[in-house]
């Protein structure tokens, strides 16, 4: 029998990192911003407010401080990646961190230029088929894609990123050729330390997504209770209506506990990995089903004003999707449970 | 953030120690299996033992009768409680009565039962819901009429759970019925072995036992009255957020803090336990396990998922949530095990000892008593999300 502290507080820094990122995108992020830059070639990207982030040192934050960084936890990363999702901000934030940790631990070379953002590199969520393309996230503006392919992890690099593909999510995705005429590549990690180094990225890119999600419901949730409240229809306002209401309290209490969720599989992987290997798969599961709920349900409560491109409500519910399904049908997150609690699937393996 | 473990120091460990010893000789198999059969909710040997101990009111002070424990002593306490099914719910309702005693009666009432009450001789039940009246509390139509110094009782009560077993019920009455209904509230403590309360055993889906309570011309005394004349409706909120966890400030410094969720979800909790040690041990037969198959493997993560959401979802949120993926689970659960699930305890061939058949009874409760999730939800709606009401606005009754 032990017992564990459930402390959800948040310290005076962490206090201080969510303020200050959320201060930041409120300035120079509005939803006009993020619907330019869903139409600009590539899409889904904001320059300028990448810029900003960068200078608030987002990807130097990410990095531990033995490779120059600054040495923030999982813990404090999330509560940055939740304030992306809650403005829908159009910037590579969980790639770049992402590649930058992973650059830090196989002490590349580029992880200079990472930081600074004079390279942007992203990563590959999935093995490389061989001699096929893989749609990767931040794909169509990244300098470079940390990939697994075969027993290697591999920086693949090109002058010129990819085309961006037209996507539901609005999203600068494109896909990667590991192998084509005008890309380099080079060795970071090979054999288990391949594997360990790609898993391990692949998690936390699926927690800090999961947090971009959280804040992209509640985001999305405030809008449609305002709605709600302000909407008179049959002579009440329809927040009235059991059948208006119930649905945006569903919402509101899945986002109060996926939240929790986040941060405590954040502050297991930075401090007890091995205890939770479960936690940041079920972390994502119920972020992808939250992030979608969030805006489906406020398309419904907006109504027909909802369906259409008028309302903003539009912009969470492509992204929800478009932001999560890059790594694939979250049902996979099932096996990964499983396969923590319960060890192999086979008997005999 | 910290949800590091405690490391227990000596004092701890033996603190632990002695909870456990005190549990060997007084939280039996006996015990339990009364429990089982009766579904009474409490077992008086052991309320008495706890008593002793100070530990029905295990953080007041020494010298009201509780065991001045800190949160740490008083969590180990309740988790070893938990984890041995006490049948705790009378000891629940004693404590939430005792806070509005505590908070409304008159100093000599609270002398006469707050310490009977921390001893374990005093125990009390909530007087609440009526035939005609659950969720819509208010609209309670068990009269008190004035007579000089005593006050006359008549109605009906339903889910009075604990009430055979307890001195007292926390009476919710209406003494003015030509105002809004909020504003004819009065509430009182009324004494259960008054002439003309009468107790009636109701019976539940899962296995608890309540009651229905009958009060024809009951005469109590002015002091048992809580709070002012109809003003019984603030009596009863602060009661009531207590019970629904509203109050609480800030976060739960402890996993396993007691809290009013244990009563809910302990069952699904255990359930999952009982799930997963099953999905582990070789089936009989071809000796593979049932987690070895995929899909099923999938299906019982899906239900740990959902249990981690239910844990991670605080307070009244946690209590909804939690209950409606537990009322899906239950189902889930039994068809995952197959016939066997249809076996109850003590059925020779019953899956963890019919565990999934008892939960999937216990969890349809956990949605009604202390509030319909419904219900709940529109207070979500109101408190949380700034909604305006979503039901008609209480006229005189």
């Amino acid at each position: 029998m032990t017992l564990r502290r459930a402390d959800f507080s948040l310290d005076e820094e962490q206090e201080a990192v969510r303020s200050a990122f959320r201060t930041a995108l409120e300035r120079s992020c509005p939803i006009e911003r993020v619907e330019a830059a869903a139409t600009a070639d590539p899409p889904g990207y904001d320059e300028k407010v990448w810029r900003q982030l960068l200078d608030m040192r987002i990807v130097a934050m990410a990095v531990p401080e033995a490779a120059g960084g600054d040495g923030a936890g999982l813990t404090e990363l999330v509560l940055v990646a939740e304030q992306q999702g809650a403005f829908l901000a159009p910037v590579p934030l969980v790639e770049a961190v992402v590649a930058a940790r992973l650059l830090a631990s196989c002490r590349d070379q580029w992880l200079g230029d990472a930081v600074d953002g004079n390279r942007l590199a992203t990563v590959a969520l999935h093995p490389h088929p061989e001699g096929r393309a893989q749609l990767v996230p931040a794909g169509a503006i990244a300098d470079g894609v940390i990939a697994r392919a075969g027993d290697e992890l591999v920086l693949v690099t090109r002058d010129e990123p990819p085309r961006a593909v037209a996507n539901h999510g609005s999203t600068p995705l494109a896909p990667w050729l590991l192998d084509g005429t005008d890309t380099d590549r080079r060795v970071l990690a090979s054999g288990a330390e391949a594997a360990r180094l790609f898993d391990r990225a692949v998690a936390e890119w699926k927690l800090l997504t999961a947090a971009a999600l959280v804040g992209l419901a509640d985001a999305a949730l405030r809008r449609a209770v305002d709605f709600a409240i302000n909407r008179v229809a049959f002579g009440v306002p329809i927040a009235t209506f059991q059948a208006v209401s119930h649905p945006l309290v569903d919402v509101a209490m899945a986002v109060t506990g996926t939240r929790r969720l986040v941060w405590r599989a954040a502050w297991f992987a930075d401090n007890e990995p091995d205890e939770a290997r479960d936690l940041i798969p079920m972390a994502y599961l119920h972020a992808v089903e939250t992030g979608m709920n969030g805006p489906t349900v406020g398309v419904h409560v907006q109504g027909g004003l909802g369906f259409t491109v008028e309302s903003d409500m539009h912009l969470f519910f492509r992204r929800a999707k478009g932001w999560s399904l890059v790594a694939g049908d979250p049902a996979h997150e099932l096996d990964t449970i499983a396969a923590a609690r319960y060890g192999p699937a086979a008997p005999t393996a | 953030m910290d949800f590091g473990l405690i490391e227990f120091d000596d004092e701890t460990r033996r603190f632990r120690d002695e909870v456990r010893a005190f549990l060997d000789e007084h939280l039996t198999d006996e015990v339990r299996e009364a429990e089982w059969r009766t579904g009474d909710g409490m077992n008086l040997e052991l309320h008495l033992a706890l008593g002793r101990r100070g530990w029905i009111f295990p953080t007041w002070p020494a010298e009201e009768g509780g065991a001045a424990l800190s949160t740490l002593h008083a969590s180990i306490l309740e988790q070893e409680l938990t984890r041995r099914h006490e049948p705790s719910v009378t000891r629940g309702t004693t404590r939430l009565v005792a806070a509005a005693v505590r908070g409304w009666a008159r100093d000599d009432v609270k002398a006469e039962v707050l310490p009977a009450a921390a001893r374990g001789e005093v125990r009390m039940c909530l007087g609440y819901s009526e035939p005609d009246a659950g969720s819509d509390l208010a609209n309670v139509k068990t009269r008190a009429v004035r007579d000089g110094d005593e006050w006359v009782i008549n109605g009906q009560k339903m889910f009075t759970t604990g009430a055979h077993n307890c001195q007292y019920t926390f009476l919710v009455t209406r003494t003015n019925p030509s105002v809004p209904k909020h504003k004819g509230i009065t509430m009182f403590l009324v004494p259960l072995d008054t002439p003309g309360v009468e107790i009636g055993p109701v019976h539940t889906l899962g296995g608890e036992r309540t009651n229905m309570v009958y009060y024809d011309d009951v005469r109590v005394a002015d002091r048992w009255r809580l709070g002012a004349v109809d003003d019984g409706w603030r009596v009863v909120t602060s009661a009531l957020n207590a019970e629904h966890g509203m109050d609480e400030a800030g976060p739960t410094p402890l996993e396993e803090s007691p809290g009013e969720n244990r009563l809910y979800l302990g069952v699904y909790f255990e359930a999952l336990d009982r799930l997963e040690a099953w999905a582990r041990a070789p089936a009989d037969g071809d000796g593979a396990r049932p987690a070895d198959d995929p899909i099923r493997r999938r299906r019982l993560a899906r239900i740990a998922a959902n249990v981690e959401l239910a844990k991670m979802t605080p307070g009244p949120m946690g209590r909804i949530v939690g209950v409606e993926l537990f009322i899906r689970d239950a189902v889930e659960m039994l068809d995952l095990v197959g016939p066997p699930g249809l076996l109850p305890r003590g059925v020779g061939g019953a899956v963890a000892e019919g565990w999934f058949e008892y939960a999937h009874r216990f969890a349809q409760g956990t949605a009604i008593y202390g509030g319909t999730t419904d219900v709940h939800r529109n207070i979500i709606a109101e408190h949380f999300l700034g909604m305006p009401r979503s039901r008609p606005s209480s006229s005189a009754s």
